[in-house]
């Protein structure tokens, strides 16, 4: 046995992808990775030296990027994350051929329903687009959720979540999105990305949010160049001694912000609001005001880019009126709100609300073919619900979620009553 | 206790009589003192026979930590607890966790897994264990932290006693494993920490695969 367990790192090879800093695609299979915790080695395209070491040439042809190396030595070029996660024999098929519940997403609220409803003896499967985890998953450290007094990341809840759910005998398919549901009977079939089909007596939608795009000319051409979505854990580390600039209020900006100033020579958090208190948690406020390196900016927004090949600095304008001014900045993560994630309800024509949050209970604002009222969370289809930040009113916290997902369970032992053979 | 040598040339020459394969004999020696000191003895002829008893003795979806260990990577073990799917691999969730932010965490974790699966610097025919760690993190486990401990030996690592073992430790296996830590890492090793296991009181917690072929160092 060796001596030495350094970093309790993995001990068998990763996977090696070579691309460049400013590819999208690089960037987006880089998440992918570092959100599901496969380890990886990054190696950038323009180091002819790190090229040779593993490839055995200096160069690459441009069309051959991002190129992907797995662990059986078997290499994917112009790689995407559908093929990544096939090659690592991440894609499952489902194994029944019909469940009691379908849940779409895998964060918190999904997670939670997986677990009340397996260990109740439903038929459950889990689909989800990227990794377990959601909003969640990325975060951190999540401080006031009951029952961790010392704190828990998301992705260490997210882990231990798909573990509870898979041993009460919930299915977790990953790394396929949603393309779309329609109704199959009294139930509904859902169809993945990659042509799969779920069929499920029932659905639950806990598909969350994704972050806003920051409406900013410059900033989506420099999506992984400087530029990213959330506060991903395999950026952090890149950050070492970089000036960073986290624009947000709420508590995933925040817990941003703490990690970060770990890392990073300094942190500038960027706030459009008057103070942080409206959308932030008191507790982290308290964190970041005693951080030296940490600088939060009120009223002040995010007007314009600096970059030649990755960003270099922001413009930002402070207050009304005020001229704007040059913030240098290595990186920036937008941590902004959210746009409900809701692909594929469509077909089976879910009502939203005007931001597209999925309406639910007494008055779900469509058509509802039923003599008795929906249930809460039950969306305008019976026997569809949904729970988590995708749903209209919902409040937009980690433990709030975990509780809708494990209720929505009850609500959705009724439905399958009412439809038979419960 | 002696202090290893203050340069380990990653090219010295090993002695010899630390890279022997034990006569049946003593195999079973050792397995019979093993057996009365509380730890369960198994003997495989080959590395794919004992990668086949660890996969027996792994229940599916048990949390699993893999030592650091070239006995481990050489017959394909740490392969099947990383990759295969049957289990938790707690090196890969370690590894996604935030060094800075989730220390606790990751002490926590790595302090008390289900399973460790590691092998030792050295079995004496008296049937005692020796394992030494630059660190100490991982003798914790062994020790007492895990549930079950399934410990993976090649026949070359069987010694006499005690004091053979501490030499083989020191003389023998600290200036292979420093060129490797050096190598690896790009930092050295040493002889900081030695666990010795004389006796197992938890009747089943601790399995020894004692495999008839050179494997590790």
């Amino acid at each position: 046995m060796s001596m030495f367990d350094y970093d309790a790192r993995p001990v068998t090879p990763g996977v090696v992808l070579v691309g460049t800093t400013a590819s999208r695609g690089a960037y987006a299979i880089r998440d992918f990775l570092s959100r599901n915790g496969y380890p990886f080695e990054w190696v950038d395209a323009g180091q002819a030296d790190a090229v040779r070491t593993v490839l055995g040439v200096a160069e690459l042809e441009p069309s051959a990027l991002p190129l992907c190396i797995l662990p059986d030595g078997s290499r994917l070029a112009a790689a995407t994350v559908e093929q990544v996660a096939e090659g690592l024999g991440m894609v499952a098929a489902p194994a029944r051929s019909e469940y009691d519940l379908t849940i779409v997403g895998a964060g918190p609220a999904g997670l939670a329903a997986a677990v009340n409803a397996a260990s109740e003896g439903l038929r459950t499967v889990v689909v989800e687009a990227v990794a377990p985890g959601g909003q969640a998953g990325t975060t951190s450290m999540i401080e006031n959720l009951l029952g961790f007094p010392d704190g828990i990341s998301g992705s260490e809840l997210a882990t231990r979540a798909v573990v509870q759910a898979r041993r009460f005998g919930a299915e977790v398919l990953l790394a396929r999105p949603l393309a779309g549901v329609s109704a199959d009977g009294p139930g509904y079939v859902a169809e993945l990305s990659d042509g799969t089909l779920v069929r499920g007596r029932a659905v639950l939608f806990a598909s969350g949010v994704e972050w806003r795009r920051l409406e900013v000319p410059g900033v989506d051409d420099l999506l992984g160049a400087g530029v990213y979505y959330g506060a991903g854990p395999s950026e952090a580390l890149a950050c070492t001694g970089s000036r960073v600039a986290v624009v947000g209020g709420g508590n995933s900006a925040g817990q941003a912000v703490v990690r970060f100033s770990r890392y990073a020579r300094q942190v500038t958090l960027l706030v459009r609001g008057r103070d942080l208190g409206a959308s932030m948690s008191q507790y982290l406020i308290d964190q970041l005001s005693g951080i030296p390196n940490v600088d939060v900016r009120v009223r002040t927004q995010v007007v314009g880019v600096e970059a030649d090949d990755r960003l270099r600095a922001l413009v930002v304008r402070s207050g009304d009126g005020a001229e704007p001014g040059r913030l240098p900045a290595d990186a920036l993560f937008i941590c902004i709100g959210g746009n409900p994630r809701t692909d594929g309800v469509a077909g089976i024509g879910l009502a939203t609300n005007l931001a597209g949050y999925l309406v639910t209970g007494s008055d779900p604002g469509g058509s509802w073919p039923l003599p008795r009222e929906p249930l809460p969370l039950e969306t305008n289809r019976p026997g569809v619900f949904a729970a988590g930040d995708v749903r209209c009113g919902s409040v937009k916290r980690c433990a709030a979620a975990i509780g809708e997902g494990s209720m929505a369970v009850a609500l959705i032992h009724q439905r399958l009553a009412e439809a038979g053979d419960d | 206790m002696t202090e290893p040598p203050a340069v380990a040339s990653p090219d010295a020459a090993a002695p010899s009589e630390f890279d022997e394969l034990a006569s049946g004999e003593q195999i079973a020696t050792a397995a019979t003192a093993l057996e009365r000191n509380g730890i369960r003895p198994l003997i495989a002829a080959t590395g794919a026979d004992a990668r086949g008893l660890v996969r027996s003795l792994l229940a599916d979806g048990a949390e699993v930590y893999n030592n650091t260990s070239q006995t481990l990577e050489a017959i394909g073990v740490a392969d099947d607890i990383e990759r295969s799917g049957r289990y938790q691999p707690l090196r890969l969730r370690l590894y996604r966790m935030d060094r800075e932010m989730q220390r606790r965490e990751m002490r926590t974790l790595a302090a008390s897994p289900g399973y460790v699966v590691g092998s030792v610097h050295a079995l004496t025919e008296g049937g005692s264990l020796l394992i030494a760690s630059a660190t100490g993190s991982q003798l914790g486990p062994v020790a007492s932290g895990a549930g079950q401990v399934i410990l993976v030996i090649g026949a070359q690592k069987i010694v006499p006693d005690v004091a053979t073992g501490m030499r083989r430790i020191y003389e023998y296996c600290y200036p292979l494993e420093d060129a490797r830590a050096r190598r690896a890492y790009g930092v050295p090793s040493g002889v900081n920490n030695i666990l010795i296991i004389n006796k197992a009181v938890t009747p089943g917690r601790v399995t020894a695969i004692i495999v008839n072929e050179r494997l590790g160092f």
